[in-house]
């Protein structure tokens, strides 16, 4: 499967991710602790004696320099250290089990935004000036000028207020949910509010690129062999069309993650969103800086993937 | 194309003419957006927007602060236009008041970004080289990382005052616009105008000024419309995850966050600032793409 | 002599542009035999390419068939449902095309475009497909065929591309090969190359070709008959060696004119046909060559010639022809 190549390429390129993670928390650790340092501890109202001791549990009496050192040597084992909020709680399992449930919500979104922004953008190309192609393109920029939460609530109240009514109870949606993950239906309407506005960047681009596509030599070159339309456009078409799509998943995971932050506070979901909105309300910055570094860490992962998605399409791009 | 926060897509296109031409340029251009009903719809809008936000400045309805003007969780009426929130306060007058926040942090970024994107494009784009080298390296790293959760960070140390929220979505979202103009300038940079005023010892400041900038301003205002919405949104983000503006300032997204826990009974004091917002960012997002075709038919999609 | 394998009668192709009706091809009309080699001549926008994208009806939007047939063993294609197009489609006629870089799906391997023109057409297993494209591939003169089945384009030379390309034409043993520019793209040594695997092809298979082309010695070098274009019209036709030896239409004459020959003297001035193609929207009145002949007479203005006998086999739209403008030529200089 993989050559001896692709494998050292893999290598290097998870170093320089590790390494962009440790730079990316440096510099959350470093702009966090020009904060004097009793700013670390949410109680005030603590003796002196006591608050020496928690200061010194959390290192907080050390140099910015030695800090740096044991935070930097703790990142390289996987320790984030612990909650300042919540006493005595190890940060990196909590991030860790908050990160699945992000995960689950994220990957849906993604599915999702991919799958409906293709789907649009290639009708809409196939049937360009039509009325399909006017409404797809009209929903687009509908899709990116309402803010992810407001889909969220338009949902909502349609799903969990006005059809509850209508059918008397027999549909219905709960906002927030009981267990870590959702189930199927509990993700459906975060990960449609999560992916919308997505979906409509991507359906523009896929259009935009299908086009360009649909005008090239080869595609001429299919039709003369006696293919089939549909033929032509899923085998011909469709996947040189998915090379300027593959481009923005970089930049969509990264919007995926800005997303996931309203959204998952939006719907009470307990995952990195809400842990990070909450640890900066709370001011626990040694959380900040944790779940900083896993979203440097998943950006990263992100783009190799697509280095990785990119040379399975296109033949003439190598490591 | 208007981007939702975090996607980038660049618009590197030139703007392609010679300043003696620059007349003709803008009539036909104001020519070409007065055919766009969409683009003239949302100017009107934008209008307005603009006349409600100084207007709320010296008059409301109701004060805002106050709470309890009216029964708390009122639909619309005629005494409460929209109705009123969870306190008691006035929608209609919060909503005034809000489009002025909007407004504020919109242009109040665009201006810190124009600035320091404009300055720092135009140096990468000339100079090239090493120069060109470190600012194209600090564009890509900041666009690796997700900016509304620095502006998170950044408001966290700084404060949540109005000046340190617009600095907050300046400082993550200034390299659309730095892209744009580095492109621009290197494109500019190779025109026989400008090889002319350097052949004749024209100063780089001056070329920059003088030459390059305004063959380059139709772009840079197509990219600061598109920027307004994205800033505008931001702070609908921030404000909705309570680290927006100190209340009781009202702001949509504050005003949004606030009635959502009362969606059942309510539902109108979330949908009546959704409703602005979305509005406000479509007439941004229509008058961009109408002043880009406008600005630059060959474009056009 | 057998029947034609391929009656283009009265075609006429227009697109429907916001300036108005582009008439690219304007009332063609001939034949060809089976196992013929038909060269079509003309300037780029004179119309051959559209007429060889009519007969397999792969003209684009805004482009459509208005007027004619195309009889293919006597059926029409122009009134043929999508899916009998489609049938003969690679099958009985193929088509090749001027770039072969850009004509190639760059994503997907060699081998399989040329099984995949196949199986559109026939039922066979993967493993027969891939014996018949290498066999294919060997046809047409490509090295190591075994190994390259399995590369993509871009790991392929210009020339050798445009002999996949030809393979590809080939795969379905088609009784016409339309090779549309198939040189003009490719180094010159290239292009004698596959102008000569082309004429092998020819004999061996006794596929019939049309090569359409800009290039009078690309026609020269591989077909026995000759159309001459000229905005969207015929304006001249015959056996090669009689139209190289004896042009009638003063177009023709040009074009041969415009050949640099390296046996020609030296002080003899290459002519260039003077003036643009004509604008096929609003096409000149009378003869459509008039604007730019050096012979036109009055009647040229306003009367439209059309094809007439100029000799064994050979047609000319004119209606001074060379004959009699070269003998008017010497007596007035004599």
């Amino acid at each position: 499967m993989l050559s001896r190549r692709a494998l050292i390429y893999l290598g290097e390129r998870l170093v320089l991710v590790a390494f962009t993670a440790v730079a990316v928390s440096s510099i959350v650790f470093l702009g966090v602790h020009q904060l004097p340092g009793n700013a670390f501890l949410s109680d005030r109202r603590i003796d002196p004696v006591a608050l020496q001791a928690i200061m010194h549990h959390y290192h907080l009496d050390l140099s910015l320099f030695d800090q740096y050192k044991l935070f930097v040597s703790g990142i390289l084992r996987g320790d984030l250290g612990e909650s300042l909020v919540n006493r005595g709680i190890p940060i990196t399992p909590l991030l860790l089990r908050e990160a699945t449930v992000s995960l689950e919500v994220g990957a849906a979104a993604l599915i999702f935004t991919i799958g409906l922004g293709m789907v649009l953008g290639v009708i809409a190309a196939i049937k360009q000036n039509s009325w399909i192609d006017y409404l797809a393109t009209a929903t687009s920029v509908v899709g990116y000028s309402m803010p992810n939460f407001v889909i969220a609530t338009v949902l909502v109240l349609i799903f969990a207020v006005y059809l509850y009514n209508w059918s008397g109870g027999a549909i219905y949606y709960e906002i927030g949910w009981n267990g870590t993950y959702g189930t199927l239906g509990q993700i459906s309407i975060p990960a449609f509010a999560l992916g919308f506005p997505y979906a409509s960047i991507v359906a523009r681009l896929t259009r935009a690129s299908m086009l360009e596509v649909l005008r090239q030599d080869y595609i001429r070159t299919a039709k003369a062999k006696g293919l089939s339309d549909r033929i032509v456009i899923i085998r011909h078409a469709l996947r040189n069309a998915l090379i300027p799509v593959v481009t923005i998943l970089g930049p969509l995971t990264i919007g995926i993650i800005t997303g996931s932050v309203v959204i998952e506070n939006v719907f009470g979901i307990p995952g990195l969103g809400k842990e990070f909105v909450q640890s900066i309300l709370s001011r626990d910055y040694n959380i900040v800086i944790g779940v900083f570094t896993f979203y440097a860490l998943a950006i990263g992962l992100a783009n190799l993937l697509v280095d990785f998605l990119y040379t399975a399409i296109d033949p003439r791009i190598r490591y | 194309m208007a981007t939702a926060p975090g996607v980038a897509t660049p618009e590197e296109y030139v703007g392609d003419t010679l300043a003696r031409e620059q007349t003709s340029l803008w009539a036909d251009a104001w020519r070409r957006l007065r055919r766009n009903r969409l683009a003239l719809v949302s100017t009107f809008i934008l209008l307005l927007l603009v006349v409600v936000a100084i207007v709320s400045a010296f008059w409301t309805p109701f004060p805002i602060w106050r709470q309890s003007v009216g029964p708390t969780y009122d639909p619309p009426s005629l005494h409460h236009l929209l109705g009123t929130d969870q306190r008691g306060r006035d929608i209609f007058s919060r909503l005034m008041v809000g489009a002025q926040v909007s407004l504020q942090v919109g242009v109040g970024t665009q201006i810190i970004v124009a600035a320091l994107g404009i300055t720092v494009g135009l140096l990468a784009g000339y100079f090239r080289g090493w120069l060109d080298g470190i600012i194209s390296t600090i564009i890509n790293i900041f666009y690796g990382i997700p900016d509304l959760l620095v502006a998170l960070i950044l408001v966290l140390l700084l404060g949540r005052g109005l000046d340190k929220i617009i600095f907050a979505i300046a400082v993550t979202r200034w390299m659309d616009m730095a892209r744009l103009v580095r492109g621009q300038t290197f494109a500019l940079r190779e025109r026989e105008f400008v090889e002319a005023a350097r052949a004749s010892g024209t100063r780089p400041n001056k070329i920059l000024s003088r030459h390059i900038l305004p063959n380059a301003l139709g772009p840079i205002i197509v990219q600061a419309t598109f920027g307004v919405p994205q800033a505008i949104l931001f702070e609908a983000f921030l404000s909705f995850l309570g680290l927006g503006v100190q209340p009781p300032t009202p702001s949509w997204g504050a005003m949004a966050a606030d009635g959502f826990h009362a969606l059942r009974i309510a539902p109108h004091i979330v949908l009546v600032p959704a409703i602005a917002l979305s509005l406000t960012l479509m007439a941004f997002n229509f008058l961009g793409d109408g002043l880009r075709d406008a600005l630059d038919p060959r474009q056009k999609r | 002599m057998t029947a034609p394998v391929l009656q283009v009668k009265d075609l006429k192709t227009q697109f429907f542009t916001d300036d108005g009706v582009v008439k690219a091809v304007d009332g063609v009309s001939f034949d060809l035999h089976p196992g013929e080699t038909l060269g079509i001549v003309g300037e780029s926008g004179c119309g051959k390419s559209v007429t060889a994208l009519s007969i397999l009806r792969l003209v684009q939007e805004p482009g459509r068939i208005t007027n004619g047939q195309i009889l293919f063993k006597g059926t029409d294609i122009v009134t043929m449902p999508d899916d009998d197009v489609r049938d003969i489609r690679g099958k009985d006629i193929a088509m090749i095309f001027q770039d072969p870089l850009s004509s190639l799906n760059p994503v997907l391997k060699v081998g399989y475009q040329i099984e995949e023109a196949m199986e559109a057409h026939t039922r066979i297993s993967g493993k027969v497909a891939l014996s018949r494209a290498i066999q294919l591939l060997k046809q047409v003169r490509i090295p190591a065929a075994e190994s390259r089945v399995e590369d993509y384009p871009h790991q392929f030379s210009g020339g050798m591309r445009q002999r996949a390309m030809i393979a590809m034409g080939l795969a379905n043993k088609p009784s016409i090969l339309i090779a549309d520019e198939p040189t003009t793209a490719l180094d010159v040594t290239v292009q004698a190359q596959i102008l000569e695997l082309l004429r092998d092809l020819n004999q061996e298979t006794k596929t019939a070709i049309i090569l359409i082309t800009h290039n009078m010695g690309v026609v020269a070098g591989l077909c026995k008959r000759v159309l001459v274009m000229y905005a969207g019209r015929i304006v001249e036709q015959g056996p090669v060696e009689q139209i190289f030896h004896d042009p009638q239409h003063p177009y023709t004459w040009s074009l041969l004119q415009s050949i640099p020959r390296l046996d020609a003297d030296r002080k003899d001035r290459l002519l260039s046909i003077e003036g643009l193609p004509p604008d096929l929207i609003k096409p000149p009145s009378g003869c459509r060559f008039h604007p730019r002949c050096r012979f036109r007479i009055e009647r040229c203005f306003h009367d439209d010639p059309s094809l007439m006998d100029v000799g064994p086999d050979q047609a000319a739209a004119c209606w001074v022809t060379m004959r009699r403008a070269l003998a008017q030529d010497g007596q007035a200089r004599a």
